[in-house]
């Protein structure tokens, strides 16, 4: 059976967004793994309370100017039922150059399955326009896509309007949306509240969902802890009412759950090119030789790869810091213009110049600079 | 008593150590000095390495004898007011990089903010806080900009956060504009987009 052209339009989506994120050499990105193995008592409106536990293993890919997830749970109820969930979700941020908005587009594409007769799947997109500030913000956004209960597609739009704020450590929420589902229809006002101490996460919200039909009404409200026990567990401990989401198909519930979160491995960077400033800076207005650019590329065992393009004829290229002991280092020629070495440099803030044929010692294009104490400029490579 | 102890431990270990051969390379004037200082700065508790690491740029660099005595001896005050910020915990790496957001022109009080608000290492947060003073962003302004996202911001973040910058500054924005504008989106891209960046713990 061939799947609905939304949903295929969904996957596509899902698929071009991961080779967005896995295709990013020039920009930090970093891929992380994690495991939640909990157990929770959950009792679904008009059923009695039933205790379940649940795997749920996640990927995250992150890149500064989005992310794409990859998320699945495996329930098991005490009667024995068990429960699938699937979800892919993403989004994607873009920002005009020196404006305070910027707008952002995602999707989701998530499906699940309880017995042999319950599945639904749903594949979504939005879109959204910010209004940033410094500490504040504001967004209008809607969201467009198909969900099926079995065979039969209905569609799914919604409208939305946000605002955010951060107050010292803690960051404040509230949004209200109308949404349509096939038949149904409903609003949603919802208020979030998120901080950190220490190694401790609080979240909470609180929300109302009114002029429904179909969608169920009244209050609900959440709030979640975690706790951070070193770098890769994390304990969790979460409760409350959440109302029915026809989209995905999960029904109104009350809830408590506990368990942890394992980390599969530290986050690791797909590619990435870690030096600091940007290797592609333009030169200044200042600067001496712009004819020289730096390009610092990390090596998977932990080296550094400094690439250095030279305008014109050189004999011999040579760069000095404190990586070197500040004993002159010969790059090798390895192009047209290009020379390059490979050298051991450890995480931290490191300051080097070049010289081009046994002349001055001078700053590359590509690093930031600094006045060097001795009359003359450095230049500064941060490696993270 | 563990004071004394470890001031004891210093001085040994400083006994014992010896000058650091690569000193060897300085000329007959700025050795002992150089040397002197070496020895303060590490019965001080603060790193030497970033001081031997002056003296021998100045070395290549065919500085005068002064210049490289002043160059290790200012380092090694900034270190120390590095670490009377960051406090007693600051890794090497932080403080060398405290050291020159200080000489940028970061107040103090911005660096022993930073310790407050964030548990990973500073060396990323202040590396890009003396870069945009050297790109001539206000002080204030990229001080500001920093502490707002240094809470929850990866470096990674923050290196996009400094890239956003200097491509705005390229464009022609003013810096301290742009370092607003741009702090504000990496606000955002941490906060905004909650939705796929975070796994909330919820039911089952």
């Amino acid at each position: 059976m061939r799947p609905p052209r939304a949903a295929r339009h969904a996957w596509a989506a899902a698929l071009a967004a991961a080779w967005w994120l896995l295709d990013a050499p020039p920009s930090a990105a970093q891929a992380t793994g994690t495991v939640d193995v909990g157990v929770s008592s959950v009792r679904y409106d008009g059923f009695l309370p039933s205790g379940a536990a649940s795997v749920s293993p996640a990927l995250r890919w992150e890149r500064p100017t989005g992310t794409l997830t990859a998320r699945g749970t495996y329930l098991r109820f005490e009667s024995g039922h068990r429960s699938l969930q699937g979800l892919i979700a993403g989004s994607f941020l873009i920002r005009p150059a020196g404006h305070r908005w910027g707008g952002e587009v995602g999707g989701s594409v998530g499906a699940s399955r309880y017995l042999d007769f319950a599945s639904f799947w749903h594949a979504t997109a939005d879109a959204r326009l910010h209004l940033l500030g410094a500490d504040r913000g504001a967004w209008i956004g809607a969201t467009a896509g198909r969900t099926a209960y079995g065979a039969g597609a209905r569609p799914v739009t919604s409208a939305g309007v946000g605002a955010w704020a951060q107050r010292s450590q803690v960051m404040l929420s509230a949004s209200a949306t109308r949404s349509f589902v096939g038949d149904s229809a409903y609003s949603d006002f919802l208020a979030t509240a998120l901080t950190h101490r220490g190694a401790v996460t609080l979240d909470a919200s609180l929300g109302a969902r009114v002029a429904s039909r179909g969608g169920g009404h009244g209050v609900f409200g959440e709030a979640s802890a975690t706790l951070a026990l070193g770098e890769r567990t994390l304990l969790f401990l979460a409760g409350g009412r959440y109302p029915t989401d026809p989209v995905s198909g999960s029904v109104a519930g009350r809830y408590v759950s506990g368990g942890v979160r394992l980390r599969l491995a530290r986050p690791a960077r797909l590619a990435s090119r870690t030096s600091l400033p940007s290797a592609s800076r333009p030169p200044h207005d200042g600067d001496p030789v712009p004819s020289a650019r730096l390009g610092v590329v990390p090596q998977p065992d932990g080296a550094v790869r400094l690439v250095l393009h030279v305008a014109g004829a050189a004999a011999s290229v040579e760069l000095a810091g404190d990586f070197t002991d500040w004993q002159p280092w010969p790059l090798r020629r390895s192009g047209d213009g290009m020379w390059e070495t490979v050298l051991p440099i450890p995480s931290g803030l490191h300051r080097l110049n070049v010289r081009i044929d046994g002349g001055a010692w001078i700053v590359p294009a590509g690093l930031s600079r600094a006045a060097d104490d001795f009359g003359d400029d450095v230049g500064i490579l941060a490696v993270p | 008593m563990t004071l004394l102890l470890a001031a004891t431990l210093v001085a040994l270990q400083a006994a014992t150590q010896g000058p650091d051969p690569r000193l060897q390379r300085l000329d007959s004037i700025s050795r002992p000095i150089v040397t002197a200082l070496v020895d303060s700065a590490r019965a001080a508790a603060l790193p030497t390495e970033p001081l031997v690491q002056r003296a021998l740029e100045g070395t290549t660099k065919r500085a005068t004898p002064d210049r490289i005595v002043a160059a290790v001896r200012r380092l090694a005050l900034d270190l120390g007011h590095a670490r009377d910020a960051l406090g007693p915990t600051a890794s090497p790496t932080e403080l060398v990089a405290a050291a020159a957001a200080l000489r940028a022109g970061a107040p103090p009080a911005t660096l022993t903010e930073l310790r407050r608000i964030r548990r990973e290492s500073l060396t990323v947060p202040l590396a890009v806080l003396t870069d945009l003073v050297g790109s001539g962003v206000p002080v204030d302004s990229a001080a500001a900009a920093v502490l707002s996202l240094a809470a929850q911001a990866r470096d990674a973040d923050l290196v996009e956060f400094r890239r956003a910058v200097e491509r705005d500054i390229a464009l022609g924005a003013p810096p301290a504009s742009a370092t607003a504008a741009a702090a504000a989106f990496a606000a955002a891209a941490v906060q905004v987009n909650a939705g796929a960046r975070q796994q909330r713990p919820g039911p089952p």
